[in-house]
């Protein structure tokens, strides 16, 4: 990478075009100055009140529609940023954020909260969530603690282990699901696009995770680099393989869990936006894991923006979106790339 | 190892106190309520919430067909504004605007800046779905899918005093009581209990899904002095085996699943199903499903006709 300023400065602006386009659209039509007015009206109220319509379109703009980026936005990044931290630490262009479990987990989880019936308070609301949240780490933890041996984890164990646990863990959620008596659609919806809360509740809940998670990733760019030689040569080169190892497993399953949690499993985000910046950009695991979780945020934004519209006023599951508008998209730019072996 | 536990119990910790704690909207600063002059309509409902109203609503949206049915059929079509992707019935609920629905999420932009005064939900929806209505300072009347009979009466009678139509609600409720006391008088005269297999998905047709116990169909067709073969099964919406099917061997078959393709000349031909009673005697039936999978007034329309499918002969 000659230049490093560029792809930052790319994927920033298709991060902010893609913030932009997010709070703009929505079935309600808000005109940009109108928008722009409410912006301003939120950040320094005028003195004197909006009118009725006005007011309607302020709790449509500040209640829905930017907690609703804000979330999608943090979702994108986190998915992005652990596949790419997995690629790196699996050295296996399929790894995704889901490899060694956290999907399954958080379905099983989540099922299992659904069946108990939550009081309606706040902390009821994040019953269905916060399981799911456990779930997925739960699940992780057992993966792990199956493919250790004594004090090393090597890969292949990691990979089989987490493959054999989620077809286990998938196999219950299906059963509980068959087996409820009462309504299966809740956990059908779940599983299709993740929790219905709305408002600022769920990144808040969020928001300490994510940032924990993708602050750590960050900072093992070096060490992903220097794994790219093989466990062993990375061990000879000094860096602690282990240690790095496990912060990576922990951090990157922290982030994918709390961001299912309440976005559900989104498909093909932590697989594809890792390779669509290696192929473009770089693959120097310094940028490339900044630069993912900034392009992550972006893509998920605009695949949400079209679940939106394509049938409105029904929404899409945004996972057909990732996967319908992302496949086709990544494969254009897999046959541009003129770089013989960019893995 | 021991570290990282007790960071991450911390952080668990630490974002749900947040997240209990965050406010749900920061940006709307909570409006002083107008004190009516009138008594505020309370009502408590199936979520264990309180909902008030300043006066009977006037500006309604219906998150479910089965609401939507109730809300026209006390009189109360005129304050319908808004119905989900279900709504088909009656024909006019289908020219109001279209709120979503079908994949498990609405459209909250289009339900807020439509303004309504009540919104009525079911168990269609989830907690959480009413509690982002909540958030938008949107009043939720959330109504319970009824066990039996009685309690879908109740909650006409609900729905009417929500919309202030509680004397027209009482008139319908008399109505129907009297016409399901019709139907049990007609066929309490009659010995024969004929054994019935109710199909709601024949996708697979070795093991279809039907109706359980506790079902509204199943408490239907005992009504319609018929006995439900999947009413001994251990879940409301079973898959049943072919095998317990002919074991059972019922003498008619109704196909609640005719909307999506399946016939009674679809059914013969089924491998293994040739030598059922029914499919011998000729006795599969088409039934209009939505009459007894939506808890509503049709409820009463659905019973009237599965008791003269199952006891022609005291219908004549």
């Amino acid at each position: 990478m000659k230049n490093t300023a560029r792809p930052y400065m790319s994927s920033f602006l298709l991060l902010v075009g893609a913030l932009l386009l997010s709070v703009a659209v929505g079935s309600v039509f808000i005109p940009p100055i109108t928008l722009f007015r409410l912006f301003i009206n939120g950040v320094a109220p005028a003195a004197r009140p909006l009118a009725e319509d006005t007011a309607t379109l302020s709790t449509i703009l500040f209640s829905l529609r930017l907690p609703r980026t804000a979330l999608v936005a943090m979702t994108g990044a986190a998915l992005a940023g652990s596949g790419t931290a997995y690629q790196g630490l699996f050295r296996n262009p399929l790894a995704d954020p889901y490899l060694i479990g956290v999907a399954s987990g958080a379905g099983l989880g989540a099922v299992l909260a659904m069946s108990a019936n939550w009081p309606y308070t706040s902390l009821g609301m994040l019953g269905v969530p916060l399981a799911a949240f456990l779930g997925a780490v739960l699940t992780v933890a057992a993966v792990y603690q199956l493919a250790r041996v004594r004090r090393t984890i090597p890969t292949t164990n990691l990979i089989l282990a987490g493959v054999a646990v989620s077809s286990f863990a998938t196999a219950i959620t299906s059963f509980l699901m068959i087996n409820s008596t009462g309504e299966m659609r809740r956990a059908l919806v779940w599983l299709l696009g993740g929790s219905t809360m709305t408002g600022w509740q769920p990144v808040v809940a969020l928001l300490p995770y994510i940032t924990l998670g993708l602050g750590t990733l960050v900072t093992m760019g070096h060490a992903l680099n220097v794994l790219q030689f093989g466990d062993e040569q990375a061990q000879q080169l000094g860096l602690p393989v282990q240690r790095v190892r496990v912060t990576i497993i922990l951090a990157a399953s922290l982030t994918t869990a709390a961001a299912v949690s309440f976005s559900g499993v989104i498909g093909f985000v932590g697989l594809i936006v890792p390779h669509l910046v290696r192929l473009v950009w770089s693959s120097d695991y310094r940028h490339m894991l900044p630069l993912s979780m900034i392009s992550g945020a972006g893509l998920l934004l605009i695949a949400d923006v079209l679940a939106r519209v394509v049938m409105a006023p029904q929404e899409l599951p945004v996972g057909i979106i990732t996967a319908l508008a992302g496949a086709p998209f990544f494969l254009w730019v897999l046959r541009r790339a003129k770089q013989q072996h960019f893995w | 190892m021991k570290r990282l536990t007790f960071y991450f119990v911390l952080l668990t910790t630490l974002s749900l106190l947040l997240a209990a704690c965050s406010p749900a909207a920061p940006a709307a600063a909570p409006t002083p309520t107008t004190v009516p002059t009138a008594a505020l309509l309370t009502f408590t409902d199936g979520l264990k919430r309180t909902v008030t109203l300043p006066a009977p609503a006037a500006r309604i949206i219906s998150l479910a067909p089965s609401n939507t049915e109730i809300l026209f059929a006390i009189g109360a079509a005129a304050q319908v504004i808004g119905r989900d992707d279900f709504s088909d019935y009656p024909a006019e609920a289908k020219d109001l605007p279209d709120i979503g629905g079908s994949n498990g999420k609405y459209d909250l932009e289009k339900i807020a800046s439509l303004k309504p005064d009540l919104v009525i939900a079911s168990e269609l929806n989830t907690a959480d779905q009413v509690k982002a209505l909540e958030d938008l300072k949107i009043t939720v009347y959330y109504l319970s899918n009824p066990p039996d009979l009685e309690g879908m009466f109740a909650n006409l009678i609900t729905v009417g005093e929500l919309s202030g139509h509680k004397a027209q609600a009482a008139t319908l409720v008399d109505t129907l009581r009297q016409r399901v006391k019709a139907v049990q008088d007609k066929v309490s005269g009659v010995a024969n209990r004929p054994t019935i297999f109710y199909e709601l998905d024949a996708t697979d047709p070795s093991k279809p899904y039907t109706a359980g116990p506790t079902t509204f169909i199943d408490q239907l067709i005992q009504i319609s002095g018929g006995v439900n073969i999947a009413g001994s099964l251990s879940t409301a919406w079973p898959q049943i085996s072919l095998e317990e099917i002919l074991v059972k061997n019922p003498d008619m078959i109704l196909l609640g699943d005719a909307a999506y393709g399946n016939s009674p000349a679809q059914v013969k031909q089924r491998a293994g199903w040739t030598g059922l009673k029914a499919v011998k005697d000729n006795n599969i039936q088409v039934f209009d499903d939505n009459l007894v999978s939506r808890p509503g007034p049709r409820l009463v329309d659905g019973l009237e006709i599965l008791a003269k499918l199952i006891h022609p002969e005291v219908f004549k």
